[in-house]
């Protein structure tokens, strides 16, 4: 599994030990040439301090030896040559140290500029050299006609310690930054993923139980917070439809169980006084069993609009008449609260299905007749987009309940006591609107519940 | 005993009472919440079976009324809410038993009882006085090892009389009780009822009396008694 922590404690040690490397290579690089010509300028030094002491005469070179001068270049001291040629290459003067020892320059002829080298050294040591040519000064006012060779050559041991000590130095240093890079790296990406790995530890936590709780978005860090933020959005959609989801179960749980309740008690009180069975029993029986007849085509209903399973037949619908016709069986239970109802739909042709546009209007005006206060008033009209429109008067109906209004199972009052009021109806009537193509909405206006059901504005196919 | 069902399913309700009646309870029935805790804080019932989904008055509402009003009736949740966060809800809510719909008649009957019993601090089915032995559960009386036949009302008299033992109990509590409380103040259909009972109980000729009268006040049942009167 790849892991981001071991995957960036992997990269950033590769990374810093190549930067640390390169960065002291550099060092030991720079610091090696700066020493390595401060050691050729010494040596360069020693040898025009030689090469001034030669003279010519006549055509003839001469050295003047100073022992003050030429101190380092005595037998004993054994750490500095000189060996002065003429141009054919004879030899003219060498160092005490030299003894009958040559200094041997790399093949080709010397040249007026100096040219280093290293050389093996007579007592076996390692040495570095400067060779080139150079006219003495003639101890007359005559200019200089004769051109010398010289050599000069010094132990080179003291740079050659000093840069060992560079490059142990250089090495030791690398060795401890790469164990540090080891150390450090993996604990300060440790502490700085923790809010990450704290993240992932309560994301992996979430289950069905835990859709309550939310990530601290306010301590995470600024590049966590958006998906924290997002998560805890993820998470109240879920815990709100899951809620749904409970409640539905519950709800349905219920419907079902309240008339099994009775007709269980029923059953069993026959059974325990068949003498005293109640007249009524069989309308009981009868009325409980379609109570829970209507439930279940109710729900198939449902099930099957939110599936897109309904078949859909539009034609040709003339809905004055179509209203009309629905609202006829209404009529009496309106009558009977005293509701004022007003009908103000003019004759007009729609395209829809009468079947589904039917039971929405059916269940608009069963909602209506039976909720609105008694004396109430009901309108029913076209709506401005050239839907339909029912609008009654309500008591005790709050903006709040208006979003839970196509729930399924919701009702104004909770007790279930309104026989085949299963609070089915409203979201019935939404999932025909949707399976047309239409949309069902509900708003409350000046005291009434006003449901439009707007037609779509292409004609559904 | 006496009961009040608080039940808004006008049909549940129905037969709940009739099997309740048929057990041999007074029973009060009620379909809202309102009325419901109205008459629980009026009337001294034994057990009171309160649905949880009440028209105007939530069951559970009711009952922490009825205990914050302090009444002592046991209260027995019916509901159709069946998870155990609801049973717990239910119960701490100061419910005595919780019933989940559907339900056995027979475990109803059995639970209102055993409440009923609680009630009135009794732990055992039979009650004992001197000679006279009350089944509970099997809702018969025996005297010396004689059956006692009895009406259903003979039997609720004696079973309230048995259960308070000791104690004065006044007409109005037999009247509640027994008829209801739907009892003409001025009529004497107690004092006959308790006389009846008196008859009855008295299988042998020497029968110790077990139900006296305490005048101006009521009856008192007791084994003890060393001086007949009424």
């Amino acid at each position: 599994m790849k892991s981001l922590r071991i995957q960036l404690t992997r990269e950033l040690i590769i990374v810093l030990a190549l930067l640390w490397g390169v960065a002291l290579l550099g060092i030991y690089g720079l610091m090696w040439r700066q020493l390595n010509r401060s050691f050729n300028v010494a040596l360069e030094a020693r040898a025009l301090g030689v090469s001034a002491l030669v003279e010519q005469h006549a055509g003839r070179v001469e050295l003047d030896f100073s022992e003050k001068l030429m101190r380092g270049f005595m037998a004993g001291k054994a750490r500095q040559y000189f060996e002065l040629r003429d141009r054919e290459g004879g030899l003219l003067a060498r160092s005490d140290t030299l003894g009958d020892n040559h200094l041997v320059p790399p093949t080709g002829p010397a040249t007026d500029k100096a040219v280093y080298f290293d050389l093996d050294l007579p007592n076996g040591r390692p040495g570095r050299a400067i060779r080139f040519l150079f006219q003495p000064k003639a101890d007359d006012d005559r200019p200089p006609t004769v051109t010398s060779e010289l050599i000069v050559a010094v132990d080179r041991e003291d740079l050659d310690e000093m840069l060992g000590g560079l490059l142990i130095a250089v090495v030791s240093c690398g060795g401890l930054l790469l164990a540090a890079v080891f150390f450090v790296v993996p604990s300060v990406l440790r502490r700085g993923l923790v809010s990450v790995q704290r993240l992932g530890m309560q994301a992996a936590r979430i289950d069905a139980a835990s859709l309550a709780d939310r990530f601290p978005a306010g301590d995470l860090p600024v590049e966590l917070q958006p998906i924290a933020e997002r998560l805890n959005d993820l998470l109240a959609r879920l815990e709100t439809s899951f809620e749904r989801e409970r409640r539905y179960s519950a709800d349905l749980a219920h419907e079902l169980r309240t008339p099994i309740a009775e007709l269980r008690n029923l059953a069993e009180c026959s059974l325990k006084w068949p003498a005293a069975r109640d007249a009524t029993a069989d309308q009981d029986t009868l009325a409980i069993a379609l109570q829970m007849e209507t439930l279940v085509t109710r729900l198939l209903s449902l099930a099957r609009g939110e599936r897109g399973q309904l078949a859909v037949q539009n034609e040709v619908v003339e809905i004055a008449g179509l209203v009309a016709a629905t609202w006829g069986p209404f009529a009496d239970r309106a009558a009977e609260r005293g509701l004022r109802v007003q009908m103000a739909v003019t004759p007009d042709d729609l395209s829809a299905d009468p079947v589904l546009l039917r039971s929405i209007l059916g269940n608009l005006f069963d909602n209506a007749v039976n909720y609105a206060p008694i004396g109430g008033e009901i309108v029913v009209s076209r709506s401005l987009s050239g839907g339909l429109s029912v609008a009654n008067t309500v008591d005790q109906f709050s903006p709040e309940d208006l979003s839970q209004l196509f729930e399924r199972f919701w009702r104004k009052e909770t007790a279930r006591s309104g026989g085949n009021h299963a609070g089915l109806g409203l979201s019935l009537a939404r999932t025909f609107a949707s399976a047309m193509g239409w949309r069902l909405e509900a708003a409350l206006v000046a005291g009434r519940l006003v449901f439009t059901l707007e037609r779509p504005q292409t004609p559904a196919p | 005993m006496r009961l009040l069902v608080v039940e808004d399913s006008v049909r549940l309700q129905r037969s709940l009472v009739k099997a309740l009646r048929y057990s041999g309870h007074v029973v009060d029935a009620v379909g809202d919440g309102e009325e419901g805790l109205w008459l629980a804080q009026s009337n001294a019932y034994d057990v009171i079976i309160l649905d949880v989904m009440l028209p105007k008055r939530d069951g559970l509402d009711v009952l922490r009324s009825l205990r914050q009003s302090g009444r002592p009736g046991h209260v027995l949740l019916l509901t159709a809410r069946d998870t155990v966060a609801d049973r717990v809800h239910g119960l701490q809510s100061g419910a005595d038993d919780y019933l989940v719909k559907p339900f056995a008649l027979e475990e109803l009957l059995a639970r209102v009882q055993a409440l009923g019993r609680r009630a009135h601090g009794l732990k055992e089915s039979r009650l004992v006085i001197d000679d006279l032995e009350i089944d509970l559960l099997q809702r018969t009386a025996r005297r010396g090892g004689l059956p006692v036949e009895l009406t259903a009302r003979e039997y609720l008299l004696l079973e309230y009389l048995a259960i308070r033992r000791g104690q004065v109990v006044t007409r109005t509590e037999i009247e509640g009780q027994i008829y209801d409380g739907q009892v003409d103040p001025m009529s004497n259909v107690v004092d006959s009822a308790v006389c009846n009972l008196r008859k009855k109980l008295a299988l042998v000729a020497d029968a110790a009396p077990l139900i006296h009268t305490r005048r101006g006040l009521g009856y008192v049942m007791e084994a003890s008694a060393v001086r007949p009167s009424g």
